[in-house]
């Protein structure tokens, strides 16, 4: 009864029988384990469910797994691979430098608390950097109003993306 | 929600009225008609299949009691349809007035919706049942035209086999 | 390093982040368990109604379904949850208490309400299976306008009580009948005030585990509170407490809903693990939570505010209707919170406020950050406003003219507040707050110059100030277990739960001031009954203060320890020494130092003989339970924009000046101040539960509630002011709840400056099209136009009705 799918998903092939109407969000959390992408409303308002579909923002959770079949897939655990498992994190002084940048300009300016919201947001700002180098607060807050936060008020995400997008420049 | 209107029809007011009740004609014309019987002459049965917006089959199990009946002119019926998408439930008043050689049908149904299809599917409950009357009235239209053409000696019957009406939309944006 | 306090007040940036932005914080939905099988609940469309019967015949036989429940399965499982919160002892108070059924029996009461539970091997499955399940439910009319639920004849939600009435009491101070008489002005209105769902991004979820061979029940639940689910549900399954470990990991938000306890499904989830002998996990879905978690909604006020010719208040009188849903677990805390909210930062010799609960067929009402006090803020201000407008009197000046002065505190305004003692104001100085505020907001050139300059170029801004007094820190009480390890690590141990406040950062930072070291080697735990096992949680603003002050006396305790031994071990007194770095140092003297970690081994020997009455290890329990809540204050500013054509109103600066005492770390409190604005913003102009006349939702989903976005919320401007509270040794007072109480009513004065006194904004939500009625005079409703004949009032027993 199940569909044969394989798909790249955070750099390595993925093959799995599925039912066609298994949803990508459920497919990547819980059958492939990747639980940093989450669900927050199921009908594609919220934005949380936000992965990278062959490098597009998209709602993991208003796609079906078949439709990803044959195309690749980044979630919010391919930033920052070397942490991947990695145990000794809950203080996380040491080893947050193995962070993106943009996870390390979040931490900086506060832009996360209860943290549910900020995979989907990392992974909306990720294209959205790569194609504004240095954009203004109305561009990123533009970019930003599809994905809901309860807790921040947005400002320190924006102050976020101003800064990680200014010391992209720098490194440049 | 309120749903009122009237419609013409070309045919007399007791061929009309027969159509009206006929469960074959209901099933045929009403949108998402699936199923229905007559359970016992003041009572239908049946099943009804509708999309909303992002509900895009919601099945309703129907039942509809007739009462007030004063044959050929008007009856009122209690509407009640459940399924798990929701429930709509109500009454429709339906009077028929000769006009001529016509009918015209006056009709006013009040309904409550309620559950996942009035939870997520609020804005569009008007349009929505706006456009099922519509499909149904024109469906229920041409069921008429053609039982009168069949009717007619030497008939215009668009088919030998009866001049069926087409069957009805889906009513679903 | 250096040594003494400094991490308190610093903004350390948080311990918990790298786990969270990197998706490897473990939440509810995250737990994984072999044999894990998936809940789905049938829940009634009707929102009143016989529950006549129910078919799951066709549920059982569906494939995948390992079992479906209704109210006749569970036997004696089955009995309503516990009344949470008992009423004040408020002299000839009616109470009505009525709590929720797991499972719905003999009646359903609101849309939503939980019929049957399936149980199945996947979640898709069970939701499939709640299609087979037939319900005979016979419709009632349903309950849904408040003064409609208490007219005679009105269909009833509990037909045991005879009527609606949840509750009714009444609180009075002074005699305010008999100094109306006396009044130069009596400004009356009916002011109405809704609320909505706190939308947490993450909904809620309970997964259970029954372990045969240990016989230990472990529970993962999104609760604000897991000791007193981990009690409750000990006592309902059979268990002994220490049997039942509760855990709340990460959770994605709380805003209150999350710590109304024993809701159907956090009840019947562990039920069923134990009974199916395999892990259960439900997950709520976004249009369940509308329905299925707590909220809040609308209270109608009739108020009226007597005042003198110079603009000092004489009293308030204030009679309100609050509705509670169909039934009243949480008791009385909202209205209470109102009633005492109201009298905000003032003076208020006269009050008398009475308020009655009402039943309706709608969810449970608890609640949401804010809990209440938003309604009386909003009544306040907007009294203080008609009564400005009514003497000619600058907004700012009324409210200065009636602040508590700086030297009235401890303050006791006789009235009983939701801890159960009398409201007292522990500190605060309201006139610096709001210098601050007219400060940072620039309230004189405002109002001078720009405004005028502005209005002549055909714009309507303006500008809204409101004050607000916040009560929080309340007790019962909270504990906290502070231990170094010998590696040198130290680890804090406490009984409330984290929804993003920043616990695991704040309270490490209290830590390390005390024993002298890097937050970051502070190890935080919270949420976790087997860590720690007695508590409350985290709501009415209070974990910082409760929570807080014990994991710093915990600490404090630690630290004499610490002390004791270091003097023996390095041949010194005590207090020579001194703690930094990780290490107890002898003062001016480097090579005479001993490191914690060392010292924790040696507290701990294997062998030998130890000091009868000494304690092995570093390590000390304490508990803090104040002896009162304390009151925080603010400031809210705002200057907007209306559109006359489309009637949007766009906020051009928002500022917030802030005083929760002693901040530990300022970068957190200016988050949920930010955050709270946010929420205050929502609730003031998009956030509405929109119900039909029979009870229905009619927008359960973000398409249609809407929640504001990064294009709605401007950056707040944010100042504190420190008046510390001399109830608790850190001096601090909470924030959580802050920046969603005045916003609704800072905005409301701001639009009607705005619109120069063409409306008055009496009802919130606003939205659009209820302003664009307000200044079209349609049905709209929510306030009225006001015609220069209507503020005509008779000097001395005027009233200022506006009809």
């Amino acid at each position: 009864m199940g569909i044969p799918v394989s798909l790249t998903v955070n750099g390595a092939g993925v093959a799995r029988e599925v039912e066609p109407r298994l949803l990508l969000s459920d497919f990547l959390r819980h059958d492939l384990g990747l639980t940093g992408t989450h669900v927050g409303c199921e009908h594609g308002v919220c934005g949380a469910c936000t992965v990278l579909l062959d490098g597009e923002a998209v709602r993991s959770c208003l796609l079906f797994a078949v439709q990803a079949h044959g195309h690749t897939v980044a979630t919010v655990e391919s930033l920052a691979p070397d942490l991947g498992g990695a145990t000794g994190a809950a203080a996380a002084g040491p080893g947050h430098g193995a962070l993106h940048p943009l996870q390390e300009a979040f931490r900086e300016a506060h832009a996360l608390q209860c943290g549910f919201c900020t995979p989907g947001i990392l992974m909306t700002l990720v294209p959205f950097l790569a194609e504004h180098a240095s954009p203004g607060e109305a561009e990123i807050r533009e970019a930003l109003s599809g994905n809901l936060c309860r807790c921040t008020g947005y400002k320190n995400i924006v102050d976020a993306v101003v800064l990680a997008a200014r010391r992209a420049a720098e490194a440049a | 929600m309120i749903v009122e209107g009237r419609h013409a029809f070309p045919g007399a007011r007791d061929v009309i009225w027969g159509l009206l009740l006929d469960p074959a004609v209901i099933a045929k014309t009403m949108p998402g008609t699936e199923a229905m019987v007559r359970a016992a002459p003041d009572r239908y049965e049946g099943k009804m299949r509708v999309g909303v917006g992002a509900i895009t089959a919601a099945e309703f199990d129907v039942a509809v009691t007739l009462a007030d009946v004063v044959e050929p002119e008007r009856y009122t019926m209690q509407i009640d349809g459940r399924g798990r998408f929701g429930f709509t439930r109500g009454s429709a008043e339906v009077r028929l007035e000769a006009d001529g050689a016509g009918t015209v049908m006056h009709f006013k149904a009040d309904l409550q919706v309620g559950g996942k299809i009035a939870a997520v599917g609020q804005r569009l409950l008007d349009s929505i049942s706006k456009l099922m009357t519509k499909q149904g009235l024109d469906a229920l239209a041409r069921e008429v035209e053609a039982r009168l053409a069949a009717a007619r000696p030497g008939g215009a019957g668009p088919a030998p086999g009866g001049g069926v009406a087409p069957g009805p939309e889906r009513g679903a944006p | 390093m250096r040594a003494g306090p400094h991490w308190l007040g610093e903004r350390v940036r948080r311990l918990e982040d790298a786990k969270l932005l990197t998706g490897r914080a473990l939440f509810t939905d995250d737990v994984d368990l072999p044999g894990m099988l998936h809940a789905a609940f049938l829940r009634s469309d009707d929102a009143h109604g016989v529950l006549r019967g129910v078919d799951v015949s066709a549920a059982r036989a569906r494939p995948g379904v390992v079992a479906v429940f209704t109210a006749d399965d569970l036997g004696d499982y089955w009995r309503p949850g516990p009344a949470l919160v008992p009423p004040p002892p408020i002299p000839g108070l009616v109470f009505n208490s009525a709590t929720q059924v797991p499972l719905a029996r003999g009646k359903v009461r609101h849309a939503g309400e939980a019929i049957a539970l399936v149980v199945a091997e996947s979640r898709y499955l069970a939701e499939d299976a709640l299609g087979d399940i037939a319900v005979d439910v016979a419709p009632l009319p349903a309950v849904t306008d408040l003064e409609a639920a208490l007219a005679e004849g009105a269909p009833l939600v509990h037909e045991g009580f005879g009527s609606n009435v949840a509750a009714h009491a009444r609180q009075v101070k002074g005699d305010y009948a008999a100094a109306r008489g006396g009044a130069y002005r009596v400004i009356r209105r009916r002011f109405r005030y809704d609320r909505g769902a706190a939308a947490a991004i993450e909904n809620r979820g309970v997964v259970a585990a029954w372990d045969a061979k240990s016989e230990e029940l472990t529970v993962w639940d999104t609760t604000q509170a897991p000791i007193p689910i981990r009690n409750g549900l000990a006592g309902m399954l059979g268990l002994r407490e220490s049997q039942v470990r509760v855990v709340a990991p990460f959770i994605g938000g709380g805003f209150g809903p999350k710590i109304m306890m024993f809701y159907p499904e956090e009840v019947l989830v562990p039920w069923a693990a134990l009974r199916l002998g395999r892990p259960v996990k439900w997950i709520e879905d976004r249009q369940e939570n509308f329905y299925a978690t707590t909220q809040e909604r609308l209270q109608i006020h009739d108020a009226e505010l007597a005042v003198a010719e110079d603009g000092a208040i004489i009293g308030v009188h204030d009679v309100f209707l609050f509705d509670t849903g169909a039934y009243d677990p949480y008791g009385l805390t909202i209205p209470i919170n109102s009633q005492c909210t109201l009298l905000g930062p003032y003076a208020v010799p006269h009050y008398d406020s009475t308020f009655t609960a009402v039943f309706t067929n709608r969810p449970i009402v608890t609640p949401v950050r804010g809990a209440g006090r938003q309604h009386g803020v909003f009544v306040m201000e907007r009294l203080l406003d008609l009564a400005a407008r009514e003497l000619g009197m600058d907004r700012v000046e009324i409210r200065r003219r009636n602040f508590l002065p700086p030297d009235a505190f401890p303050h006791d305004h006789q009235i009983l507040f939701q801890d159960f003692a009398p409201l007292t104001y522990d500190s605060g100085n309201y006139g610096a707050a709001m210098d601050r505020a007219v400060a940072a907001i620039g309230y004189e050139e405002f109002v001078r110059t720009e405004q005028p300059k502005l209005r002549a170029a055909g714009r309507r801004v303006g500008l809204g100030i409101v004050s607000y007094i916040e009560g929080t820190g309340i007790g019962p009480y909270e504990g906290a277990r502070v231990t170094i390890e010998p590696s040198g690590a130290v680890r804090v141990a406490t009984g409330v739960g984290t929804q993003g406040q920043g616990h695991f950062t704040t309270f490490a930072q209290l830590v390390s001031d005390v024993l002298g070291m890097d937050p970051s080697k502070v190890q935080v735990i919270t949420g976790d009954t087997r860590e720690f096992h007695w508590g409350t949680g985290t709501f009415a603003s209070r974990g910082a203060v409760v929570a807080g002050n014990a994991v710093h006396e915990a600490a404090v305790r630690v630290r004499a320890k610490v002390l004791k031994l270091a003097a023996d071990a390095l041949g010194a007194d005590e207090r020579e020494l001194v703690l930094a770095c990780g290490s107890v140092q002898v003062r001016g003297d480097p090579g005479r130092a001993v490191r914690l970690g060392d010292l924790a081994a040696k507290a701990n020997p294997l062998r030998g003989a130890v000091t009868p009455g000494t304690e092995p290890g570093l390590e000390a329990t304490a508990y803090f339970g104040p002896a009162r809540g304390n009151a925080a204050n603010g400031v809210h500013a705002a200057i907007v924009e209306v559109d006359p054509e489309t009637c949007q109103v766009a906020i051009r600066r928002y500022v917030v000046v802030h005083d929760c005492g002693t901040p530990i770390n300022p970068m957190v409190v200016e988050g949920q101040v930010q955050g709270g604005v946010a929420m205050g913003i929502g609730n003031a102009f998009y956030e509405e539960l929109v119900w039909g006349e029979n009870g229905q939702l009619m927008n359960a989903s973000f398409m249609d509630y809407l929640l504001p976005t990064a294009l709605d919320v401007p950056a707040v401007q944010i100042e504190h002011t420190v008046t510390p509270s001399p109830l608790n040794p850190l001096g601090t007072k909470g924030v959580g709840e802050a920046g969603a109480i005045p916003a609704a009513a800072a905005l409301a004065q701001a639009v009607e400056d705005a619109l120069g006194g063409a409306v008055e904004v009496l009802e919130i939500p606003l939205s659009p099209n209820r302003l664009f009625d307000l200044l079209h005079g349609g049905a709209g409703g929510g306030g009225h136009a006001v015609s220069p004949a209507a503020r005509e009032t008779a000097a001395g027993r005027g009233t200022g009705v506006a009809e």
